[in-house]
């Protein structure tokens, strides 16, 4: 007997540790796992309330997108001839009345007619309640 | 003239997302719980055994789990294992080098002085910490407790190939990708850390 402690082989030796560590795992207490459960829930709201990232990037590019593109339009249709022919009168001047109506219009330049209407009117009634001096 | 209200072609901004993508974003959620459900407990083990204090190893824990949510959760699952212990890790030294530099920052107020086994071969692999020991209820015997402090001596790359790959059971790729390093160093670190491992451990296994 030479006292040496025999030499486990390799595989014997990490199946052990494999075993000792997953004994050790399935002894973590009952405050333990439920405080890593309430870990696990923080992380899935977490992941659950945010959005991909192409997402957020689609929601800003895209009012940019849109205005990038009235630009060009609007660049576009003005240096055409018919763009021209509606930009200018006979006298060669431009137009900017016609202009402006046409770029605030939503739906169509009736609309926006009709809110220079009600623009008129409003201050009309305006002018009126204020020339009549404070109620009796 | 039409109302603000019934133009909405921006209805990513106010009103969250299409059903569509609402049901993939559920999917991958109900998945991500399903594997954090799985990998928790070991991963929890894995940074006990570094920083030797629960509380601290709870924290890299949710740490790398609200990580990988944020961040990865979009990623193909089979990505998630090595990503979630890349982060893990990267936590535990974050951690580790925070309190080296506490460490020695103390160590110049008046009144404190330097322990000398604090002295470290590696800053990383030998830190100590305020937690005394590791509580008995998650001791499983003596022969894992040796086992703990002998990973503890490894280089933290040995001790890290040897967990990820005995431990966790991840395979060489995974192991690699995990670590950020290639196959070959995981062989080479794997190697000797087993072999390190059995010269501490023969005479008390």
């Amino acid at each position: 007997m030479n006292g040496q402690v025999p030499e486990q082989p390799a595989e014997a030796f990490e199946e052990r540790s494999r075993a000792l560590f997953h004994d050790s795992v399935d002894g973590l207490d009952f405050a333990l796992r439920s405080r890593l459960t309430q870990a696990r829930n923080a992380a899935i709201d977490a992941a659950s309330s945010s959005r991909p990232p192409w997402f957020s990037r689609i929601a800003v590019l895209a009012p940019a997108g849109v205005t990038a593109a009235a630009v060009l339009g609007a660049f576009l249709w003005l240096g055409s001839p018919m763009g021209q022919r509606a930009f200018t009168v006979a006298d060669g001047q431009p137009n900017l009345d016609d202009l402006e109506i046409v770029a605030s219009s939503d739906g169509g330049s009736t609309d926006a007619l009709d809110m220079l209407q009600d623009d008129i009117e409003f201050y009309d009634w305006a002018e009126r309640t204020a020339n009549s001096g404070p109620a009796a | 003239m039409p109302r603000f209200d019934t133009l909405n072609p921006a209805w990513m901004l106010r009103d969250g997302p299409a059903p569509a993508l609402e049901g993939a974003i559920l999917e991958y959620t109900r998945e991500l719980e399903k594997f954090l459900g799985e990998i928790e407990r070991r991963a929890f083990r894995m940074a006990q055994v570094q920083l030797r204090n629960p509380d601290d190893a709870l924290d890299v824990v949710q740490d790398a789990m609200l990580k990988l949510a944020r961040n990865y959760a979009s990623r193909p699952s089979a990505e998630w294992r090595p990503l979630f212990y890349r982060i893990l890790e990267n936590s535990i030294r974050d951690l580790q080098r925070r309190r080296s530099v506490r460490k020695r920052f103390m160590t110049w107020l008046p009144g404190m002085q330097q322990d000398p086994d604090n002295e470290a071969q590696d800053p990383l692999d030998t830190v100590a910490d305020a937690a005394p020991a590791i509580p008995d209820v998650l001791m499983q015997g003596q022969a894992m407790q040796h086992l703990e402090v002998a990973l503890r001596v490894l280089p933290a790359r040995q001790r890290e190939a040897f967990m990820l790959r005995n431990f966790e059971g991840m395979d060489v790729a995974e192991t690699a990708t995990a670590m950020g390093c290639s196959e070959g160093s995981v062989k080479t670190h794997y190697s000797r850390a087993v072999h390190s491992l059995r010269e501490q451990l023969k005479e008390v296994w």
